[in-house]
């Protein structure tokens, strides 16, 4: 059912300004260590023990010797090109990792604005990575490049045009659920610190919800089911879900399946819809909050990408006054301070998602049918945010949000045993080797062989 | 509780010394709880292994998840277990070891003022009874820890029942959630069939009209038609004119096939509708 030309599933490259002379420039490949950057990734994708090795398989040709180029000099004349790269499919692994160094070529070209160098490493880099197979490396190389593709192009090739799409983003979903604990290890902590915060205080039994990245409101079947448990006469739900304005399809199944799923579960629940352009003006003056009600405000890394003025926002939460702001950090946000470089977020953001792909590969055997469908409609789509807030956000000297939440008075709230629990738990019912449980400043955080894939926390004034 | 009390059973399917540690085999079995989902139990012979594996390694401090796991040896042994493990090893260790140089000083106390006092007895009387005291007080901290331990235990049963009733919720609202996409697409493609098939109809009809050829009766009218109203119309088409040189029989036999496929009921579609597939939403319900 795929009526536009565009689909998630068209593996093509997407630059087509190239032409046969373009692509038969061959910009040199810079052995001198350009970065740090480069350095960290080497070290961060070592061998582990742990871990299966990355095979680099023995080239079947030497790798030619280049001289050493100015970084100037990008253009060679016709007589330094060679076959290398564009001969053997097997280029990809020869030579290890120079389109990473091009990857990050093209960023750098983006971030200083010279974007028709971009499109001309990029058209090369089409021409190496032309699938998403392989190893977690090459397959988040393939992904990165799309979406700088995707940027240079300013096209968004990541939107649900038909049901199809969406049918196929709801199974991703229910897959990945299904093989990796990422997904549950989010929902389920946020829920047990909110279940936390209404337990504590033997007030009203009524709930509201602020979400900011409902999705398809799957982490509320979980909490309708606890809150219809623990409360005698029927419990309350109310959520206000703030969605962006490409969404009225997925908004109308959440609205549905969750109000059925209430009813099944005999709560009294009611939802709403803030458009995201709504509230990028009036904040939080945007949602209805009633006298009585206690509130919930779920914040993700997402509203990174749509709020402007991160201070203002956190200062307009205070006046709402929350029970508790539950801040949930599945793209790795934690690690970064607000750079304000492109280039390093960008690594920053190739380097957490080579790890989750890393972990995908542990949780399913390879070539599996269900990574590819995690992958193209779970993690792409995500990769493609990734970057464009990293090309966006360039404003240098930004606080981290724990910085701000804390500057705007809010402290953090320590997590129930019971989360804890709930996460060895878990970890212990997806028997996927290499995960663990952490805890650091007051967040429960999954890691993936000692990096944070999700950090969890609880916040309040 | 880390007793020091040799056990002379084997570990499940393993056999052989491992005193010196240098001779454990690689393939002994850990043992499980009997849950419905595995939880590593740490008894006694695997906490000897343990710390036979630390003391090769040159102590707790010394030795890390990693070379432990190693060298014990263990299938299904992961760095998290280990990790865990070792830190109250190493916690519980700072306890005794605590404790042990308090009843050294009691006792150093004791041998110094036996040599220079008349009433050693006394002193060593004093002596015993702060070791009983000791011996007690360690007792009771065992009988907490063991308590505390099984608190833990019947706590974590508890969140591993909820988890369960959890992701099965989230399970089953997914699943509904994907039933109603699906069965959203299955309307849209029928919708969809049904529009293209009309289309096709009508701009055929529409051609006929323009050339003038013969329109059957029923088709005159070009208000909404149904799609078996067209069928007849085509039908009746082919059978009386032989100006049918628009229509190929064989299409038209297509035309028919897809309508009897589609249209069982006999459903009449609505031409016209604005086909503005881009955003479904419009025209799903």
């Amino acid at each position: 059912m795929k009526l536009q030309a565009s689909s998630p599933q068209d593996n093509q490259p997407s630059n087509t300004t190239n032409n046969s002379t373009d692509s038969n420039h061959l910009s040199m490949d810079e052995h001198a260590m350009r970065s740090m950057d480069w350095d960290s990734i080497m070290k961060e994708l070592e061998v582990d023990d742990d871990s299966a090795p990355y095979q680099l398989q023995p080239s079947s040709f030497n790798l030619p010797v280049f001289p050493d180029i100015d970084s100037s000099d990008v253009y060679p004349g016709p007589n330094q090109i060679t076959g290398y790269g564009f001969n053997s499919l097997d280029s990809v692994d020869n030579g290890g990792f120079d389109y990473i160094e091009d990857l990050i070529r093209v960023v750098d070209c983006i971030e200083s604005d010279e974007l028709h160098l971009a499109h001309v490493v990029l058209s090369q880099l089409n021409q190496r990575l032309q699938t998403s197979a392989g190893r977690p490396l090459q397959r988040a190389a393939f992904y990165f490049k799309e979406a700088l593709g995707s940027l240079l192009t300013g096209t968004n090739r990541n939107q649900l045009f038909s049901w199809s799409d969406i049918v196929q983003k709801i199974r991703a979903i229910k897959e990945f659920s299904g093989i990796s604990p990422i997904p549950l290890f989010s929902h389920f902590t946020a829920n047990q610190a909110i279940l936390d915060s209404l337990s504590s205080q033997s007030s009203s039994p009524f709930v509201h919800v602020v979400d900011f990245e409902i999705g398809f409101g799957g982490q509320y079947a979980s909490l309708m089911r606890e809150i219809a448990e623990k409360s005698a006469n029927g419990g309350f739900l109310r959520v206000t879900a703030v969605v962006a304005e490409d969404c009225a399809v997925e908004t109308r199944l959440v609205k549905e399946n969750l109000t059925q799923f209430a009813a099944e579960m005999k709560i009294r629940f009611q939802i709403e819809f803030v458009l995201m352009k709504t509230f990028e003006i009036l904040s939080f003056k945007a949602i209805r909050f009633v006298d009585g009600e206690r509130t919930v405000v779920l914040i993700s890394p997402a509203i990174f990408r749509r709020v402007i003025g991160i201070a203002e926002f956190v200062n307009n939460l205070g006046r709402v006054s929350p029970n508790v702001v539950v801040f949930v950090d599945s793209e790795g946000c934690t690690e970064t301070a607000g750079s304000g470089s492109f280039r390093r977020e960008f690594v920053s953001a190739f380097e957490f998602y080579t790890m989750v792909l890393e972990s995908l590969d542990a949780a399913a055997p390879p070539g599996d049918l269900v990574k590819k469908i995690v992958e193209t409609f779970l993690l792409r789509p995500k990769i493609s945010a990734a970057v464009e807030t990293a090309a966006n956000r360039r404003s240098a000297g930004q606080m981290t949000w724990r910085e701000m939440l804390c500057a705007a008075g809010m402290r953090p709230v320590q997590l129930s045993q019971f989360a804890d629990f709930q996460a060895e738990c878990l970890l212990e019912k997806a028997q996927v080797r290499g995960f663990h449980v952490a805890k650091r400043q007051g967040e429960l955080v999954l890691c993936w062989h000692g990096r944070a894939l999700v950090a969890t926390s609880a916040w309040r004034f | 509780m880390y007793s020091a009390i040799r056990s002379s059973l084997p570990l499940d399917g393993s056999m052989g010394e491992y005193s010196d540690g240098t001779n454990l085999p690689v393939d002994a079995c850990l043992v499980l709880t009997t849950d419905p989902k595995p939880r590593l139990r740490w008894t006694s012979e695997l906490h000897e292994r343990f710390v036979d594996a630390v003391t090769q390694l040159g102590g707790p401090d010394k030795a890390t998840p990693k070379t432990i796991m190693r060298t014990m040896g263990v299938k299904g042994l992961t760095l998290y277990h280990l990790k865990s493990h070792l830190q109250k090893f190493r916690q519980g260790r700072q306890l005794c070891k605590e404790s042990t140089e308090n009843s050294k000083d009691v006792s150093c106390a004791a041998e110094s003022q036996d040599t220079g006092s008349s009433s050693t007895s006394s002193l060593r009387l004093a002596a015993q009874e702060q070791n009983e005291s000791y011996q007690v007080t360690e007792a009771l901290r065992a009988q907490m820890e063991v308590q505390r331990r099984l608190h833990e235990q019947l706590e974590y049963g508890q969140v591993q029942r909820r988890l369960q009733l959890r992701i099965e919720a989230q399970g089953k609202y997914l699943q509904s959630v994907l039933e109603k996409a699906c069965k959203a697409i299955e309307d849209q493609a029928v919708a969809f069939a049904g529009l293209e098939a009309a289309r096709e109809e009508l701009s055929e009809l529409a051609i006929k009209v323009s050339n003038g050829s013969q329109v059957p009766f029923h088709t005159t009218k070009m208000t909404v038609p149904s799609l078996s109203e067209l069928a007849v119309a085509i039908e009746h088409k082919n059978n009386c004119s032989a100006e049918s040189s628009l229509t190929s029989i064989p299409v038209s036999a297509t035309l028919m096939k897809r309508h009897r496929g589609v249209f069982r009921n006999g459903e009449s579609v609505v031409v016209g509708h604005e086909t503005g597939w881009v955003m479904p939403s419009s025209s799903l319900g």
